[in-house]
């Protein structure tokens, strides 16, 4: 436990900031900016995977559901190196580790955003759409107007955990050396080098007191929302299977 | 200009003999891990809907510290924590038998049983609460009851997010390069830094990821279809 | 997502082309300002963080920075890892390379090297606890070191029989060694020196003889820019005669430092 105070006190500020002010900002912000960053660029995009998922158009729907396919069923560390050799080579400029893992987290977070979005609209009663379509509303009035807005309130208990997943997925910058939570630990951890288990103890407590805070606070607007809807005739979204890529 | 990918280099021997034993211990990995997390997953699923206060806690606290820390973090825990915690005579015993797969194993198992559990638990929970009394009162003890009555529907109801989950584990036996277990990502990563033919190496890989992810998923979906509970 | 990877690596392989058709390397860094070198940042005296700033220096950070110096522009450091490096070189992240980088033909068909700044000797060590008194002794035992680095070429073209484990950096690969994962641990010489220091109190280690590799670092750039790598030969020349590189040598390296070195080499072009 001294060994464990110990160093934090010594090491608490690369933990958090990394080499700020005299260096590049690392360690626990650049975990937070990643994931934050990650999930609302990635919001757009999953809206219109979701919206290509259920669309009437078929090519539109392989595609979204080919993409979909692609993420759930290839590692995410091969994402990472996939977008680390090419896409410097693709846009023709330097692309920064950051970037790198911002990039690839848009596009994991994307599909499985885009799942939770679309389980959160078929959730709702098929009469919904059905009626505002008969009282002339055209299909993108009826997805943008009266169902996207119902179900992204139904999901937000799941876009928060999502959030939390892909906290965790920034960790797998390490791989690349993005000076994010993780690698700050294993600098540390290279310094000392006999106290390992303390160090990476360390790393995850500090994964797990945050990710904590946001699935407490994902379950507590569960519960809210369950309320408001008691009494209403919404039926309950069906339980989203895949809601967590879990790293 | 014309493109060339030239594959043929994956079938040098030095390269394919590695490919070949990287895909074969990421499926040992992979098999290995995944009895481990359904052996404690059930076990844990259990714990959490018996009557015990104390095991309930122990249960819950254990979800959240696997579902709430990534697991590479677990897995370095694991590998470079854990064994300068054990006596020197285990820790001997285990560097001489490949601990990096083990910790991996290990370290991946245990993070999977959590999610594991929580998917049988709210299968366990939407099986009415009168057919485990109703199996008590036929004479069945607690586990039998459990073994004979309820799971075989839990894990039908579950069977989507098991099989989410496993599609999960798979991939995640990538991160065990992190810690030097040669599965096809660290010999992936290793023919690249040999050969530096990046997209060929790449491309088989991910190719390969992705075939076995969607043979389980279609696999998971056969099951579903064959196992579903009528009228449900 | 599968149906678009055939474009990308068309365009990747495009790309590729045009970087290399690109004029004037020495010209670009003068305009923009900025020299970026690549530095491990993990890898004292090298390359690390000062315990008090956390501001990164060391021996090839001095290079990066009389580099930058000469062209009159900023100096931004990029921290890499190991593995990293001729990739980030490559794809234009990073103009110079000032990282433990060391000559290898394979490497020397990749990018371009300057005159070697460096040499530096790849050696094993084992715990004394264990009991090995030379390289041959570890035939067939199990070996660590950094994922794509030299030593993991050098051990395994030694020590066929030896079995390699890799991790992302040094100090994790000499982690694996001290709890005794692996048997013994490739490194250059002095990261060893640094880690013995650290560990002669608690659980000592040997070095061991001979070296299994003797390896000349030189300041790594794209083969395209002809102009850069003329202008860095001619400095690291100058800076040799004036004896500005021996005077960083002695300041990270020297007899005054914990290394306790001497330097015994000058600079001149690799001889592959």
């Amino acid at each position: 436990m001294d060994d464990i105070l110990q160093i934090l006190r010594d090491n608490g500020t690369l933990l958090l900031v990394g080499q700020y002010p005299h260096g590049p900002l690392g360690g626990l912000a650049i975990t937070l900016l990643l994931s934050l960053f990650g999930i609302l660029l990635a919001f757009p995009f999953s809206v219109g995977i979701a919206l290509a998922r259920i669309s009437p158009f078929c090519w539109l729907r392989w595609s979204a559901t080919a993409l979909i396919y692609v993420v759930r069923g290839v590692p995410l560390v091969m994402f990472i190196f996939w977008v680390y050799f090419f896409v410097p080579l693709l846009i023709g400029q330097t692309v920064t580790g950051f970037t790198t893992m911002l990039v690839t987290l848009v596009i994991y977070e994307s599909a499985y955003l885009a799942e939770i979005i679309r389980a959160g609209i078929q959730g709702l009663p098929r009469g919904q759409f059905e009626a505002s379509r008969a009282v002339g509303l055209s299909y993108l009035q009826t997805m943008f107007k009266v169902l996207l807005p119902q179900a992204l309130y139904n999901m937000v208990p799941a876009i928060i955990s999502q959030f939390v997943s892909s906290i965790k997925e920034t960790s797998l910058g390490y791989v690349i050396s993005v000076n994010e939570l993780t690698f700050a630990a294993s600098q540390i951890n290279s310094t000392l080098l006999t106290k390992p288990f303390q160090v990476f103890f360390i790393l995850a407590a500090i994964y797990f007191v945050l990710c904590l805070i946001l699935t407490q606070l994902a379950r507590i607007v569960e519960r809210r929302i369950a309320e408001r809807r008691n009494g209403s005739r919404v039926t309950p979204a069906k339980p989203v299977t895949m809601s967590r890529a879990t790293i | 200009m014309s493109i060339s990918l030239d594959f043929s280099l994956l079938l040098r021997e030095e390269y394919s003999q590695a490919i070949l034993k990287g895909i074969a211990t990421m499926f040992e990995l992979t098999a290995l891990a995944w009895l481990l997390a359904a052996a404690v997953g059930t076990m844990l699923a259990i714990v959490r809907m018996s009557n015990s206060r104390l095991g309930q806690a122990a249960v819950a606290a254990y979800v959240e510290v696997h579902q709430n820390v990534p697991m590479l973090v677990l897995i370095f825990l694991w590998y470079f924590g854990v064994p300068g915690l054990l006596p020197d005579e285990m820790q001997r015993w285990i560097n001489a038998h490949n601990s990096e797969f083990l910790f991996a194993f290990i370290g991946i198992g245990l993070c999977m049983a959590a999610y594991i559990s929580e998917g049988l638990r709210s299968g366990i929970r939407s099986i009415p609460k009168s057919q485990l009394e109703a199996s008590r009162a036929l004479g069945l003890s607690y586990l039998q009851s459990f073994r004979l009555v309820v799971l075989p529907q839990a894990v039908r109801l579950a069977l989507p997010t098991l099989v989410s989950h496993s599609v999960l584990l798979f991939k995640n036996t990538s991160l065990a390069m992190a810690i030097g277990a040669a599965e096809l990502t660290y010999v992936t990563r290793e023919i690249e830094s040999q050969s530096f033919r990046t997209v060929e190496v790449y491309l088989f890989s991910t190719l390969a990821y992705l075939a076995v992810s969607l043979l389980i998923m279609g696999g998971g979906a056969a099951l579903e279809h064959r196992y579903r509970i009528k009228g449900r | 997502m599968r149906k678009t990877l055939l474009p990308i690596v068309t365009l990747a392989c495009l790309s590729f082309l045009t970087q290399a058709a690109m004029a004037d390397q020495l010209a670009d860094i003068k305009q923009k300002g900025t020299l970026i070198c690549g530095t491990l940042g993990t890898s004292e005296p090298f390359s690390f963080p000062d315990p008090v700033t956390r501001e990164i220096q060391g021996y090839d950070v001095a290079f990066c920075n009389a580099v930058a110096k000469s062209l009159g522009v900023k100096l931004e450091l990029k921290l890499i890892s190991v593995a990293a490096r001729i990739p980030e070189l490559q794809q234009g992240r990073v103009d110079v390379l000032a990282a433990n980088l060391g000559w290898t033909p394979e490497r020397a068909e990749q990018i371009a090297y300057s005159d070697g700044y460096y040499v530096s000797l790849q050696k094993i060590a084992a715990k004394r606890a264990a009991g090995f008194k030379s390289v041959a002794d570890l035939a067939g035992k199990r070996v660590s070191a950094t994922k794509g680095s030299t030593s993991e070429m050098a051990v395994k073209k030694t020590l066929p029989t030896a079995t390699t484990v890799t991790f992302q950096d040094p100090p994790t690969a000499f982690l694996a060694m001290q709890q005794g994962k692996v048997d013994a641990f490739a490194v250059s010489e002095l990261t060893l020196i640094k880690f013995k220091q650290q560990v002669e109190s608690s659980t000592p280690i040997d070095i061991l003889e001979p070296p299994v590799m003797l390896e000349a670092w030189g300041i790594g750039m794209r083969k395209d820019s002809a102009t850069l790598i003329k202008h860095v030969n001619g400095l690291l020349e100058s800076m040799e005669k004036s004896g500005e590189a021996a005077k960083i040598f002695d300041q990270w390296l020297g007899t005054s430092t914990p290394y306790n070195m001497r330097r015994g080499f000058k600079i001149e072009p690799i001889k592959g």
